[in-house]
């Protein structure tokens, strides 16, 4: 299975009578940004929640990091980050204080948390004063700042994003995939962003795996799908690839 | 860094920066043990109560040189029924009375009879508790008169018999000597045994413990998945047992709160019967019998938070965990109620180890033979309530699934 960072060979997920996943594979490339998109309840979400070993998967072949899901679990978790979507913070912390908790899960001890805390505090772009206020007060914009931060500061091998821009204004949106596209690449990190905004996931993303009812419908870059499906940009592409089966 | 510390970091200053759920839980027992206090002692005698009594022999007679009237006895009844706050009236027209007392016609006559029984009729309203307080206050009057009446016939039968007699002889021909032991068969003081007595209300007193921590256990981990925290949290490296633990010893704390809270209400408890009366009941609180308190609070917290534990995990739901903390509050009212009036170590054997399953029992009986001296005993069973607490959390760690508190409706 190579250098690959994630592996995903026939994986079905069924919760009671709802097949979420029908048998997806794909695979991650080491040091890329790799966009999972679709349609809301396509199985973006649970293909995440596998890959965070959150999730056991019923059939199928999950490796990440060079560790089989679910038996590697332990080794995966100390090597991935991941941003469920709609991420909260602890509101009664301040934003400080959500950076350093994190950071002292991922750490051995306390000075080692509080630099990597500190390095949070310039990922999220906000001040030393609104840093030290309680998450309660922010803004949505500010408090995903901060789980953002929270998420890349421990400089993850594999970080998981699930919708990070969801429910934000344009200049948040902005911002939080300015932060996301400077510092994975620069920090040779591999990221799995889920979103259904294709605009974002084109100019984010190295490929793409359009995912549908469950089930992969193509992968490539964006400008490989825009191609094979003569269209004008990957939203466009996708409503050509899964229009018709989409109610 | 063991995983546990961030874990009990950041639950810390989550709960204690709840200035207002603490307050509540820290300022409810300080006013709730001193009312109850102060409702057991005032509220009886502030309690309207009415009482009926009426002379219809309105007699007299003598025995030897002693003189029964039965005005004098309706006197002595009113005069006691009023002086504890009854209203009492005179005529048997009034209806609504809590007790009414009729000295009958020919009462007097039987009274002072050697073979008649004389009768007082006493009728109680239905569920009336201060009928109660009447019952006993006419019972007092009564028994003081039976006093005399008897000490009157004796003599008199003595006078006719000549013969030498001591009237307690005869009324009360067999009295009990009661001695005291301890709980090593070695005699022991009246101030032990109150000791002991307390020591009930002690247990009783833990009744109050249980509450806030499974609030904030349930808040801690069903709260924090609803606030869409948990998801990223579980995704880290923080082992099962430590956010288990963490979040366990976390809540323990606000126990503790709970707890020191509790037992400075139960100081105010006694102080209140001590100010009123001159009686000081504080003084029979040695340093260790509040010490023994604080730790029965601490492993109460501890095992309520275990208990509750798995089925928090099981479900991740709010209404499954409210449903199961109130049965936890049952399941302890029961035990530490109980031990108002049961010997715990004492019942038959099958209620005793069905009981001995409860962490909550051990708390009792640990109070209580600290209070009585069986130190080593108290310890035991301390240890035993924290093994069992460890066990369910245990459990706790085991049943932790990741995907059920995920996907499970709060």
């Amino acid at each position: 299975m190579g250098g690959d960072a994630v592996v995903l060979s026939d994986v079905w997920k069924r919760f009671r009578n709802v097949v979420a996943l029908r048998g997806i594979s794909f695979r991650v490339r080491r040091s890329e940004i790799f966009g999972l998109v679709g349609p809301n309840g396509a199985g973006k979400t649970t293909t995440l929640r596998i890959i965070s070993t959150l999730v056991k998967h019923d059939n199928g072949f999950v490796e990440v990091l060079g560790h089989h899901l679910p038996e590697g679990k332990s080794e995966v978790r100390r090597r991935i980050s991941y941003l469920p979507e709609d991420a909260g913070l602890y509101h009664r912390l301040t934003g400080w204080e959500n950076l350093l908790y994190f950071a002292m899960i991922y750490t051995e001890d306390v000075q080692e948390a509080r630099k990597v805390a500190e390095f949070g505090a310039t990922l999220t772009g906000l001040s030393r004063r609104d840093l030290g206020r309680r998450a309660s007060e922010y803004s949505k914009g500010m408090a995903r700042r901060v789980a953002i931060a929270r998420t890349l500061m421990v400089k993850p091998d594999l970080v998981i994003l699930d919708e990070p821009t969801s429910g934000l204004d344009v200049f948040s949106a902005y911002a939080i995939r300015g932060i996301i596209k400077n510092f994975v690449k620069k920090e040779g990190m591999t990221a799995i962003i889920s979103s259904h905004n294709m605009l974002e996931v084109q100019s984010l993303c190295d490929r793409v795996a359009l995912i549908n009812r469950g089930k992969i419908v193509a992968i490539g870059t964006p400008k490989e799908l825009i191609a094979r499906m003569k269209a004008s940009d990957l939203e466009e592409a996708f409503i050509r690839m899964v229009g018709d089966s989409y109610e | 860094m063991s995983k546990l510390y961030p874990i009990v970091w950041k639950e810390t200053k989550d709960m204690f920066r709840d200035l207002r759920t603490l307050s509540i839980i820290a300022v409810l027992p300080l006013l709730i043990m001193p009312l109850m206090g102060l409702s057991s002692i005032y509220l009886q005698r502030f309690q309207y109560g009415v009482a009926v009594v009426v002379d219809n022999d309105r007699a007299s007679a003598t025995i030897g040189n002693a003189t029964f009237t039965s005005s004098d006895i309706a006197n002595a009844l009113a005069r006691r029924l009023s002086l504890n706050g009854f209203t009492v009236y005179r005529e048997e027209s009034v209806k609504d009375f809590d007790v009414e007392v009729v000295i009958p016609r020919g009462f007097i006559n039987n009274l002072t009879s050697l073979t008649s029984q004389a009768l007082i009729k006493v009728v109680k309203r239905v569920g009336s508790s201060k009928a109660e307080v009447a019952i006993s206050l006419v019972n007092a009057v009564a028994s003081d008169l039976v006093r005399k009446v008897a000490n009157a016939k004796v003599m008199l039968l003595a006078s006719l018999a000549n013969v030498s007699v001591r009237t307690e002889s005869v009324i009360y021909p067999v009295v009990l000597s009661i001695g005291l032991v301890g709980p090593y068969g070695g005699a022991t003081t009246p101030e032990e045994d109150i000791r002991a007595r307390i020591s009930r209300l002690i247990s009783f007193s833990l009744i109050f413990v249980t509450t806030p921590s499974i609030a904030f256990i349930t808040d801690s981990i069903i709260g924090e998945k609803e606030r869409k925290t948990f998801e990223a949290l579980l995704s880290t490296p923080v082992p099962r047992y430590s956010l288990v633990l963490g979040k366990v010893l976390s809540s323990s704390l606000v126990g503790l709160v709970a707890g020191l809270s509790d037992a400075t209400g139960l100081l105010l408890f006694f102080a209140i019967p001590s100010v009123i009366y001159g009686v000081n009941l504080l003084g029979y609180l040695t340093p260790s019998i509040v010490a023994t308190h604080a730790s029965a609070v601490y492993i109460s917290v501890l095992a309520s938070l275990a208990m509750i534990m798995p089925i928090i995990i099981r479900t991740g739901s709010y209404r499954a965990s409210q449903a199961a903390s109130l049965s936890i509050i049952g399941i302890s009212s029961i035990v530490f109620f109980i031990s108002l009036y049961v010997d715990l170590p004492n019942l038959v054997p099958l209620v005793k180890y069905i009981l001995y399953v409860i962490p909550y029992t051990h708390a009792v009986i640990m109070i209580r033979n600290a209070v009585v001296g069986l130190t080593v005993n108290s310890a035991v069973h301390g240890l035993i309530a924290l093994a069992e607490s460890s066990g369910l959390l245990l459990l706790s760690v085991k049943l932790f699934n990741d995907e059920r508190i995920i996907y499970s409706k709060t």
